[in-house]
């Protein structure tokens, strides 16, 4: 296989048939149950009115952001973002606060609700099959889809690929790639025949949107810090003020 | 010895306390329950709804209401106001069983809860989460530093000790300070990063501000309203010059929170949803005329701050409306992803309401709050006037007569 700078997934919604092969195929290589498969699909019913019906299927796991909301938001660092794609989370970390499902705008990260203290309730997604593509191997959903609806390969040549097949069908496909900018871009690449919007994807910036909150956070420790300092200062200021003044005089500053 | 002789006294009280230890026993069979068979088995959290109840209530709701300590720690010691010095202890102590309240809270909400000291070994530092968690142990220590002279004056021996802990108090209320500004405006920045989830309304990049000076005023409120329950629940003198004097801040506090709050509507262009997002923006309209216009106006009106009863009235009527505003931004106003966008067997739970067993949690850590407040101030010189008569031996002031029948 040829070295892949950056793996990514492309999504072609024409071509779903609903088979829900990718699901089990999820479900057997990761060894967990089918209720908990980290990709799932969502047949979205027959759309529009006769003649021209439609139909239309989304398939869903992590979108591996390039700027990770879920890894911004982690207090103790669970997510890692590699360089080249996978996002990935150490369960050995977590502390199951559940910040991250807040934080992604997708809703990909889920949670064990039925799991006690002693077996320990986590959080699950997809992990980009790390044991199969770095040995030069398609990620398990890839490898079973009969209709090449999902594609395996590198980030810039996927989304050269998505513009080229919309280009050769224009009426078949709205043109737009999901995922080349959306949230600063995504590792999951979405082409399709029917809005984005339809497919239960949500509208978002073209910067991340972990931006604004980063930009607090970096503000904390200089903030602290002056603060801190008007704080002693006032403290100092008004203890030698009311030295100065007797007692009592400092009561009126209010 | 004082001990033999309050206990029976405490036993004979009866029904509040034995009301708040049942809330207490149910809380604990829930809680165990919870961690035998996973947080799914007592709570309606979901995917989709990964926070709830607990959330808005224990954590945004807590803490918040515990923000009289920092205010008056920063009023008497730094400012060296020292007529508010009465009421310093007891927003102390309500900081502190407020926080550790929190904290209980969250052993229950967090999904590895033996792991909650993580945050202090594994940071990252984007995470606002960490920031809060970081401020709230460490402010947790504060507020036991400067809670501890308080305990160690109760024993004669141990005033030494509780003299020196106030001689180097000084830079352990500057660092609490700090720290309750830092916790108060980032929980605000919680919700930073979900901006396509949460209704513009409420979604601003000055959240964490509108956070911190609506806290200020819940704190000021949170103070006439512990004080005065206090008072008549321990049939001891209310403070009401004093509570009247923090309720001179309360409008200019508040007017300054409504000129921010829609300051920022009217330059962020969102004024329009003010009257076309449903319930929405009578959630808004609910939050902003309760907790902040009301109470404006009430604390305005020097006749409503003279009287002990029109205080606390006030005083309600403002953390009503704030603890409304502090659910809308964590529960009410967040919209979660499409229903359609989770798998047929994650869907069954696209909606959340807190279900009995998980209200049954947090009521039961209020009342154990409530109980250790009212065993601590009796036990312990919280209460300054309470204080001053165990060595002058005058009589309480009393502004209620003693409620003793009503309250057996």
């Amino acid at each position: 296989m040829t070295d892949i700078k950056h793996h990514a997934y492309l999504f072609d919604a024409t071509r779903c048939i609903d088979c829900r092969a990718c699901m089990v195929a999820c479900s057997v290589e990761n060894n967990i149950e089918m209720d908990k498969t980290r990709i799932w699909v969502a047949g979205l019913g027959v759309t529009g009115e006769y003649p021209n019906l439609q139909r239309s299927t989304m398939v869903y796991h992590c979108m591996h952001c390039e700027h990770p909301d879920c890894m911004s938001a982690c207090p103790v660092g669970a997510y890692t973002k590699a360089p080249d794609g996978p996002v990935s989370y150490n369960p050995d970390v977590c502390i199951g606060c559940r910040y991250c499902m807040n934080a992604c705008p997708f809703g990909v990260p889920h949670f064990d609700y039925d799991k006690g203290i002693i077996d320990g309730a986590f959080i699950d997604k997809c992990t980009f099959c790390p044991q199969r593509i770095y040995n030069g191997q398609e990620p398990a959903c890839v490898q079973t889809c009969p209709t090449d609806a999902l594609e395996y390969g590198d980030r810039d040549e996927l989304i050269k690929r998505a513009h080229e097949r919309i280009a050769a069908h224009p009426d078949r496909y709205i043109n737009h790639v999901y995922g080349e900018h959306e949230n600063g871009g995504t590792s999951y690449l979405i082409i399709s025949h029917v809005p984005f919007k339809d497919l239960g994807l949500p509208e978002l910036p073209e910067t991340p949107i972990n931006e604004v909150s980063e930009k607090v956070m970096e503000m904390t420790i200089p903030f602290a810090l002056s603060w801190g300092a008007v704080l002693t200062a006032v403290t100092v200021g008004v203890a030698a003020y009311e030295k100065k003044n007797g007692k009592g005089k400092a009561e009126q500053t209010k | 010895m004082k001990l033999n002789i309050t206990l029976p006294k405490f036993l004979r009280i009866g029904t509040l306390p034995l009301i708040l230890i049942l809330f207490m026993a149910i809380a604990f069979v829930v809680a165990m329950m919870r961690y035998a068979f996973g947080i799914g088995a007592i709570s309606d959290l979901s995917y989709s709804y990964p926070w709830g109840f607990w959330i808005s209530f224990d954590l945004f709701t807590g803490v918040v209401i515990s923000s009289g300590g920092f205010l008056m720690a920063g009023t008497v010691y730094i400012l060296r106001i020292k007529e508010f010095e009465p009421l310093l202890r007891p927003s102390i102590l309500t900081a502190f069983l407020g926080y550790i309240m929190v904290a209980v809270a969250l052993l229950v909400d967090l999904g590895q809860p033996l792991r909650i000291w993580y945050m202090m070994i594994h940071w990252n530092h984007t995470s606002v989460l960490l920031e809060i968690g970081i401020c709230v142990m460490s402010y947790l220590t504060v507020l036991a530093i400067e809670f501890t002279p308080v305990v160690l004056e109760r024993f004669p021996k141990l005033h030494k000790v509780a003299h020196l802990i106030h001689k180097f108090i000084m830079p352990f209320v500057i660092l609490g300070v700090v720290l309750s500004t830092l916790h108060q405006s980032s929980l605000g920045s919680l919700l930073l990063i979900q901006p396509q989830k949460l209704h513009p309304l409420w979604w601003t990049p000055i959240l964490p501000i509108l956070f911190f000076s609506s806290a200020v005023t819940v704190g000021m409120a949170m103070i006439i309203f512990e004080s005065t329950l206090s008072s008549r629940y321990f049939q001891r003198g209310l403070e009401t010059h004093l509570l009247a004097k923090l309720a001179k801040g309360l409008p200019v506090a508040l007017g300054f929170y409504l000129v921010l709050k829609f300051g920022e509507l009217a330059v962020a262009g969102d004024l329009g949803y003010l009257f076309t997002s449903g319930v929405m923006s009578a959630l808004f309209w609910a939050e902003i005329l309760i907790g902040a216009v009301i109470p404006l106006i009430w604390f305005s009106i020097e006749k409503n701050r003279a009287n002990p009863n029109r205080l606390f009235a006030g005083a309600v009527i403002l953390l009503l409306g704030m603890i409304l505003n502090r659910f809308n931004v964590s529960w009410f106003a967040v919209k979660h992803p499409d229903p359609l966008f989770y798998m047929p067997t994650f869907m069954g739970n696209v909606k959340y309401f807190p279900t009995l067993p998980e209200v049954a949690v947090s009521i039961g850590i209020f009342s154990a709050g409530i109980m250790a407040f009212g065993l601590i101030a009796k036990y312990f010189p919280v209460f300054e006037a309470e204080h001053e008569t165990e060595e002058t031996h005058a009589p309480v002031r009393r502004l209620h007569p003693a409620p003793t029948a009503a309250d057996d």
